[in-house]
């Protein structure tokens, strides 16, 4: 009896030290395909802020040099990172599972003009989406 | 408004925060959800998703992030008369352009 309960016991334990190895190594393979996969989407992201702050470079009649590009690209990366954290508690408080457009530009409201462009720009995204034009009543401001 | 990111990478970027959150809180209640995870489950792991016009709107917050970074950075270069937009200028106008986002 003592000896068939010891050895129960063993293989419980054994079976669930391989499940722990099991598990760990699972989770490596995830982190390294996860990390891999972030690779690629920073590199896809730094061409595009590389891009786009050329476009807005040669505008203004300006070179930019390939560090401040990168420094810019790695800002910006930051920054996503951080409005996704913002906008997926903004979203969370409001007791949704899905982030709206006044949950990013919520996380705008510290910078006044910022937040107004974001507004307008939103606005404008609404007005482009519904082709029913809904004409809206409003006091004019004076 | 011709030069902007794709809806599809700042989904991905996000979809990529957010799940590396979930996991890092789940790490720590995964033992007791191993014991109760039959029931409910649909409904609390349920990733957190953007729709499309919340990304399009992302997607202008960080290229209006990027372009004001460029502005505010050639109006010291060309204070200094300069052509190019070295690091120096993107160093003096940092501090003050982190905290206005």
């Amino acid at each position: 009896m003592e000896v068939g309960e010891d050895a129960i016991a063993s293989v419980k334990t054994d079976n669930s030290e391989r499940a722990d190895l099991l598990m760990d190594r699972f989770r490596l393979s995830v982190i390294a395909i996860s990390e891999a996969e972030a690779d690629l989407l920073m590199d896809r992201f730094r061409l595009s802020v590389i891009a786009i702050s050329e476009a807005e470079a040669e505008k203004l009649g300006m070179e930019i040099s390939k560090p401040v590009a990168m420094c810019i690209a790695d800002l910006a990366f930051k920054f996503t990172e951080l409005l996704a954290k913002d906008v997926e508690l903004f979203a969370q408080h409001a007791g949704r599972k899905s982030v709206n457009m006044e949950d990013v530009i919520l996380s705008a409201h510290r910078n006044e003009h910022l937040h107004g462009l974001l507004k307008s720009f939103s606005h404008e995204l609404k007005g482009k989406e519904s082709t029913t034009i809904k004409k809206r009543r409003r006091p004019s401001l004076k | 408004m011709e030069n902007t990111f794709d809806d599809g990478l700042i989904d991905s970027i996000f979809k990529l925060v957010w799940s590396r959150k979930a996991t890092e809180t789940n790490e720590d209640t995964e033992v007791v959800n191993a014991n109760t995870e039959a029931a409910g489950k649909s409904k609390k792991n349920r990733p957190t998703t953007a729709n499309s016009r919340a990304l399009k709107v992302s997607c202008e917050l960080v290229r209006i992030f990027v372009t004001e970074a460029i502005q505010r950075a050639a109006m010291i270069a060309e204070a200094e008369g300069s052509r190019k937009i070295e690091a120096t200028h993107l160093e003096r106008i940092l501090p003050q352009f982190l905290l206005d986002f």
